[in-house]
């Protein structure tokens, strides 16, 4: 027997007992509806060891935890994020997740032509070609305040530069972003106000390589960085940006990772700042799941564990870690407020 | 300091040389196999597609037997093997040369996807590297001098073979005679036939030339350069590389300063963080100095007669 048919009596098998239990006077029956959830990639791809890769992990859990049947698709340019939204959507999946700002506007376009299908796009909202917020009542953006995890990561480089634990001690770092988009520029405001507020006399180097998949470009901007006396490189470009951990490495200098935790990926990777894109994910199919879909903005910080930074390949002074706890507490009750825009 | 005493600034330094020299390379082998391919008569498009097959299996095969080498020996199968497919389609069943260079490129973005998921998973893929990579080599003694030595003897052992393929594909091209049967076949094919040349037999042999250099190309990329695979982690160079084979006139050396023109808009452009113009303005650069060099220099580019024109034996 087929999978297909196997499958179809599951369906069959399930809608009986959905029928059953709906039919019951208790109505204490649990659901047994199979939720299916699609979820899309940007160009990123899952590989990015980034959010594409946080936001299948989010899924994976949320597979173990509900019943849910969840699948991926994978674009691998822009012009294949409408056909992929679309193709989930017709195929009556519940919910349709798509990865990334970069997808706002082909989010806006199919929620409007589905307006029965829920969608939620991580990083933006669903919108026209001018990017205006068309505030689909079946979308729900999932919004991150990155300048909260740049904010911890730019403490340990300040506080690093300022006590004389980093490689040169010209207090000079260096971030390097993907394209200048608002979540990767929240991230750079982060670290940099941060840093500034550490060490007053920091320089701090803010390059873009144009490019979120290609690790050779964005080695180049890092070299400059480096260069120019950065021997702390923040690096806020996805794919890209293992060039910048790479460089790092190959120069002696310290590096910090992005979105998920990046300690494997080289060994001068002494930080990562976390957005925590599976938290978000796992968060918005649990919303569906238990019927509670709210259109709008949801947004995850450091308040609600939804951002924060791990400590990766260095072990940071006791100092540091007081000064970083000291912070985090700061943001999370609300005295701290770290900026949105780069200073 | 203004943008543009801030690039004048950059000029005189050997990092931003060195930058230029490694950018161009990566351009330069794909666009040397494209000069090889369409003086044949074969029009190749596919050089992006060869190059990010190539990247794929250097990184797999590095990771598997940790021999930077090897790996990149099985890079150059991979973008050979590629171009094979070019060969046949459009050589043997004389297809559309466009038509099958782009399905290559599109195919390829496909199956390294496909491959890598397939090779390392969706939940592990935090470890498509590091690999070994391919050293970078100072030359000894040469690496001293100033200035010079750091931009041409302290680069990535590809650096050195790209140029040395150079003039080694150039003296083959216009001082030899497999080079003369090569441009005949793509000026004339008819009459190349004629004299007794074997026409399938070249064209192929110059389409899976480029597809070794598009792979070789691929390695440096991943295994040289990055140390990781990214999908579509060749970012349009393979095109790149087709422009700078025009602009170069189909000669090797033209396309070779065509691809530093190139590199120099990427090396200014990394800057970014230490130049005071906009990104987006740096990074236009390149192509902004490609016009201006194309329409003021360059003069008119003539492909070779019958380039793109699949060979029926017997006909006019």
């Amino acid at each position: 027997m087929g999978h297909k048919r196997l499958r179809f009596l599951g369906v069959v098998a399930a809608a009986m007992v959905f029928a059953l239990a709906c039919g019951g006077t208790t109505g204490g029956g649990t659901p047994t509806k199979t939720y299916k959830i699609g979820l899309v990639t940007d160009v990123g791809g899952l590989n990015d060891k980034s959010f594409n890769h946080l936001a299948d992990v989010g899924l994976e859990k949320a597979k173990t935890d509900f019943k849910i049947q969840g699948d991926v698709k994978e674009s691998k340019s822009g012009d294949e994020y409408v056909p992929n939204l679309t193709d989930f959507a017709t195929k009556g999946y519940d919910l349709v997740i798509g990865v990334g700002f970069l997808m706002q506007e082909a989010v806006g376009t199919v929620s409007g032509q589905f307006p029965n299908v829920h969608f939620a796009i991580i990083d933006g909202a669903g919108t026209d070609a001018k990017g205006n917020d068309l505030k689909h009542s079946n979308v729900v953006s999932l919004f991150f305040k990155e300048q909260d995890a740049g904010a911890m990561v730019g403490v340990i480089a300040g506080w690093m530069e300022k006590n004389g634990k980093a490689k040169k001690n010209k207090h000079v770092i260096g971030a390097v972003g993907g394209v200048s988009i608002p979540p990767v520029n929240h991230y750079i405001a982060g670290y940099k106000w941060a840093a500034k507020m550490e060490d007053s006399s920091i320089d701090v180097k803010v390059g873009y390589s144009n490019n979120f998949t290609d690790p050779a470009k964005c080695k180049g901007v890092a070299q400059s960085q480096i260069n120019a006396g950065a021997d702390i490189l923040f690096q806020v470009a996805g794919g890209c940006g293992l060039g910048v951990l790479q460089a790092a490495g190959q120069a002696s200098v310290y590096s910090i990772g992005v979105d998920a935790d990046q300690k494997d990926a080289d060994p001068s990777v002494i930080a990562s700042a976390l957005k925590k894109v599976d938290v978000a994910t796992y968060t918005a199919i649990k919303n569906i799941v238990n019927n509670q879909f709210t259109s709008g903005a949801l947004t995850f910080s450091i308040a609600n564990e939804g951002a924060g930074y791990a400590v990766d390949n260095l072990d940071l002074p006791a100092e540091l870690k007081a000064e970083l706890d000291k912070i985090q507490g700061q943001i999370k009750a609300g005295t701290l407020i770290p900026p949105a825009d780069i200073p | 300091m203004s943008g543009i005493g801030d690039i004048l600034h950059l000029l005189f330094t050997a990092n931003l040389w060195q930058a230029t020299l490694a950018a161009a390379v990566l351009l330069l082998l794909p666009a040397l196999g494209g000069v090889i391919s369409e003086r044949s008569g074969v029009v190749n498009i596919a050089m992006e597609g060869m190059m990010l097959t190539g990247a794929f299996f250097a990184v797999v095969a590095d990771l598997a037997w940790h021999n930077p080498w090897l790996a990149t020996g099985v890079a150059i199968v991979a973008g050979g093997l590629m171009a094979l497919i070019h060969a046949v389609v459009s050589i043997q069943f004389r297809a559309d040369q466009i038509v099958s260079g782009i399905a290559i490129n599109i195919f390829a973005a496909g199956l390294t996807v496909f491959l890598v998921n397939r090779i390392y998973g969706l939940q592990d893929v935090g470890h498509v590297g590091p690999t070994e990579g391919l050293p970078y080599i100072d030359v000894h003694g040469l690496d001293q001098i100033p200035f010079i030595g750091q931009v041409f003897f302290q680069q990535n052992v590809v650096v050195y073979v790209a140029l040395i393929l150079l003039v080694l594909i150039h003296v083959v091209l216009f001082r030899t005679r497999l080079g003369l049967r090569i441009r005949a076949v793509g000026e004339h094919p008819q009459a190349a036939d004629t004299a007794g040349l074997n026409v399938f037999a070249i064209r192929y042999g110059a389409v899976i030339a480029s597809g070794l250099l598009s792979g070789l190309s691929g390695a440096f990329l991943a295994i040289g350069i990055s140390n990781t695979f990214v999908p579509n982690m060749t970012d349009g160079r393979g095109y790149i590389a087709l422009a700078a084979m025009i602009f170069g006139k189909w000669t090797p050396f033209g396309a070779f300063i065509a691809c530093l023109i190139f590199g120099l808009g990427q090396a200014i452009y990394d800057n970014n963080s230490i130049i005071h113009v906009s990104p987006y303005l740096l990074s236009m650069l390149p192509y902004v100095l490609t016009l201006i060099v194309l329409a003021g220099l360059v003069g008119r580019s003539t492909p070779p007669a019958a380039d793109g024109l699949p060979y029926v034996p017997g006909s006019e």
